[in-house]
């Protein structure tokens, strides 16, 4: 249809470039500096806010899943929950907050119908790894907020930079829907239409939104995906999942060696200066 | 598999998620916050390639992502012990604390005019005490302290 292919195709250049300097304006405020105050901050949270809007609205026109409520609120956890992270100034908080973002990545990834990797997250993630950067926080924080959390290298460039990056990889992205056929998710419930004969199209058209994101939520879902998946990982990727075994010996080793390679030479000086 | 839209929007919040990892990784001094933004950038590709995975039907991209968390818990244990060493030997968790290492060209970093400590400090509840105190041994106490 005409209306889908107009909402499929063009990037609005004006909404994006807005939304860059927003996020770049907004991180800049946001991240650790020495002119910060209670109102800069507030007014980053402003435009950050403004940014995502906008971003969100691009996504909007690039596809035409802006209704999926689902995906637009686990993406926005993962993406608020990301900002948090590298603007908080104490590091346990941040390491909170990353917590979060892996519960909204785990979303979008269960919303996009890989479930295992959606548990694995979770799992890996915020179980082991996460836990394991709060157990070295709780060994080697200082007392106190420390200085360098105060403050942050060339807040402006690095903003301006990943801004710029992120209007970059959205423009691609917009090219790459632009260059294919717009298959919208309206495409099942039209086919489903046309093949029952629905005589009046424009009428329908509003109750084929509503069913469309259900009918690709339920194609989406696959019911042997954790057996393909692993069916895939012993038998194609076999040798690389040996690979992985032995790095990951590798690493417990190789850590463990280190450490206490540093403990000895820590009781070394001791022995040296007794 | 995923429609192209979905696809998109997914791609968009990889792209987010990458771009926030980066500054996160450029600006922030906290060597702990500085991995925790390059396990945010590993995420965002971890979201792009499930998305192409599912669109195009083909399994690589997840198995692709199985291995990014195997070397993703490699390199957090491996880089968590050279944290740890850095603050055994500086007492800081600070990357600027190693800027003898920075090339010659570039000017040293000198933190002046640093902001307030703004926390607020919390206001802990004062219970009343209740029951006896109970009977202490102080040498077996102190004992304690050192198992």
């Amino acid at each position: 249809m005409d209306p889908v292919a107009a909402t499929t195709f063009p990037i609005s250049g004006l909404l994006l470039a807005g939304s860059v300097a927003a996020l770049a304006a907004s991180l800049w405020l946001l991240l650790p500096k020495t002119s910060d105050t209670a109102n800069s901050r507030r007014l980053g949270f402003l435009l950050g806010t403004a940014a995502l809007i906008g971003f969100a609205a691009t996504g909007r026109s690039l596809g035409c899943v802006g209704e999926d409520a689902v995906f637009l609120t686990v993406a926005g956890i993962a993406v608020i929950s990301g900002l948090a992270t590298i603007v908080t100034r104490s590091p346990v908080y941040s390491a909170i907050w990353f917590a979060m973002a892996l519960a909204g990545v785990s979303g979008v990834l269960l919303v996009l119908g890989a479930q295992f990797l959606g548990v694995a997250t979770i799992v890996v993630y915020a179980g082991a790894i996460l836990v394991m950067f709060l157990f070295v926080l709780m060994l080697a924080q200082p007392s106190g907020m420390a200085p360098y959390d105060r403050v942050s290298n060339e807040p402006m460039l690095a903003a301006a930079a990943g801004a710029v990056l992120l209007g970059l990889l959205t423009l691609s992205i917009g090219r790459l829907s632009a260059a294919e056929p717009p298959s919208c998710c309206r495409m099942p419930s039209r086919a489903q239409g046309m093949a029952a004969a629905a005589p009046a199209e424009g009428a329908a058209s509003e109750d084929d939104g509503s069913i469309a994101p259900a009918t690709a939520g339920v194609e989406s879902v696959d019911a042997d995906e954790v057996a393909h998946l692993g069916a895939e990982l012993f038998g194609r990727h076999l040798f690389a999942v040996e690979v992985a075994g032995v790095l990951l010996l590798v690493a417990l080793v190789g850590s463990i060696a280190v450490v206490s390679r540093g403990e000895a030479t820590e009781t070394d000086h001791r022995r040296e200066s007794r | 598999m995923i429609p192209a839209t979905l696809l998109t929007n997914a791609l968009l919040v990889g792209a987010v998620l990458f771009c926030l990892g980066l500054v996160g990784i450029l600006t922030r001094r906290n060597l702990i916050v500085m991995f925790l933004s390059a396990e945010l950038m590993l995420q965002g590709v971890s979201v792009t390639l499930v998305a192409w995975s599912r669109y195009h039907g083909d399994w690589g991209g997840q198995v692709l992502v199985v291995f990014v968390l195997t070397v993703a818990a490699c390199e957090a244990a491996v880089a968590l012990v050279f944290v740890l060493q850095a603050f055994a030997r500086t007492g800081r968790l600070d990357a600027s604390a190693w800027q003898a290492l920075r090339e010659e060209n570039l000017p040293r970093v000198i933190d002046h005019g640093l902001p307030a400590d703004d926390r607020v400090v919390p206001t802990w509840p004062h219970l009343t005490p209740a029951g006896v105190l109970p009977e202490g041994d102080d040498s077996r106490s102190l004992e304690r302290d050192h198992v």
